[in-house]
């Protein structure tokens, strides 16, 4: 079955902060949150690559594996979201997540951190879909509609796809084929394994 | 009533109160690891929809490829 994936080519990301801007403006993400951020790898040194990170939506998703309330769910094409009226904001999936995509909007009193908030890919959360009470726990919900994450459909030089894994895949692999060189799936081993 | 019977009953009544604080609800949430207990998604049926994933590659094919 296909599963849905996030890729970012490295080659082609030029660090514009469009997505993260995309992200907090379609899902008004709030203050002290990005579900999505740019890191750029051997910053000032010759070749430098940025990518675009936020939550890879994992085949065996380790923030699920821990969480001590069982939170997190998994829909039919991989796409991992999780219950906030069920998250304690214990933080155990922040340290289990290798990509640091688990965020905390840290309202409560004496160092609480409040409902974890990650990306959803644009799926929205356990609400009725398009609903307000969705809208405001959980951001949009674009995949409901047939449409992609913002961050994707919005990346000016479509450095960051996101979609179903084999025509992402496609796309990558012409690229790479066409500009020479080796593929740098930046975190795909690592989020869909070889189970992918 | 007097101070005494007042004392009295404080002396029942504050012990009972006391007690009451320390009551245990005793239906108790069991946790199978793994197993995810929050509310039904609505977009997991409508998702699980063939024609919903076609148009998921549809909308890929439209905005996300190279052009």
């Amino acid at each position: 079955m296909a599963r849905m994936k996030f890729l970012c080519d490295a080659e082609r990301c030029i660090e514009c902060n469009g997505c993260v801007v995309a992200c907090k403006n379609e899902n008004h993400v709030p203050w002290g949150v990005n579900r999505r951020r740019v890191v750029v790898l051997g910053d000032g040194e010759p070749g430098e690559k940025s990518i675009s990170v936020a939550c890879m939506h994992c085949t065996d998703a380790p923030c699920a594996a821990v969480c001590p309330v069982d939170c997190f769910y998994t829909t039919d094409d991989g796409i991992v979201l999780h219950d906030k009226d069920l998250c304690i904001g214990c933080g155990y999936c922040f340290y289990a997540c290798p990509f640091g995509a688990p965020q905390y909007p840290q309202q409560a009193a004496f160092g609480g951190r409040g409902k974890m908030d990650k990306c959803t890919f644009c799926a929205g959360g356990p609400e009725p879909d398009n609903s307000q009470v969705e809208f405001e726990k959980y951001g949009a919900n674009r995949i409901a509609e047939g449409k992609l994450p913002l961050c994707a459909e919005m990346c000016a030089t479509k450095a960051l796809l996101a979609g179903d894994g084999d025509v992402v895949a496609d796309i990558y692999r012409q690229r790479v084929l066409k500009r020479g060189g080796r593929p740098q799936t930046w975190g795909w081993q690592r989020a869909y394994g070889d189970k992918g | 009533m007097k101070r005494r019977d007042w004392l009295k009953a404080a002396m029942v009544m504050g012990p009972a109160g006391w007690l009451a604080g320390c009551y245990e609800k005793p239906e108790v949430m069991v946790h199978e690891p793994g197993k995810y207990k929050g509310a039904r998604d609505p977009l997991l049926e409508k998702h699980a929809r063939p024609e919903q994933k076609q148009r998921l590659i549809e909308r890929f094919n439209l905005v996300q490829v190279d052009r």
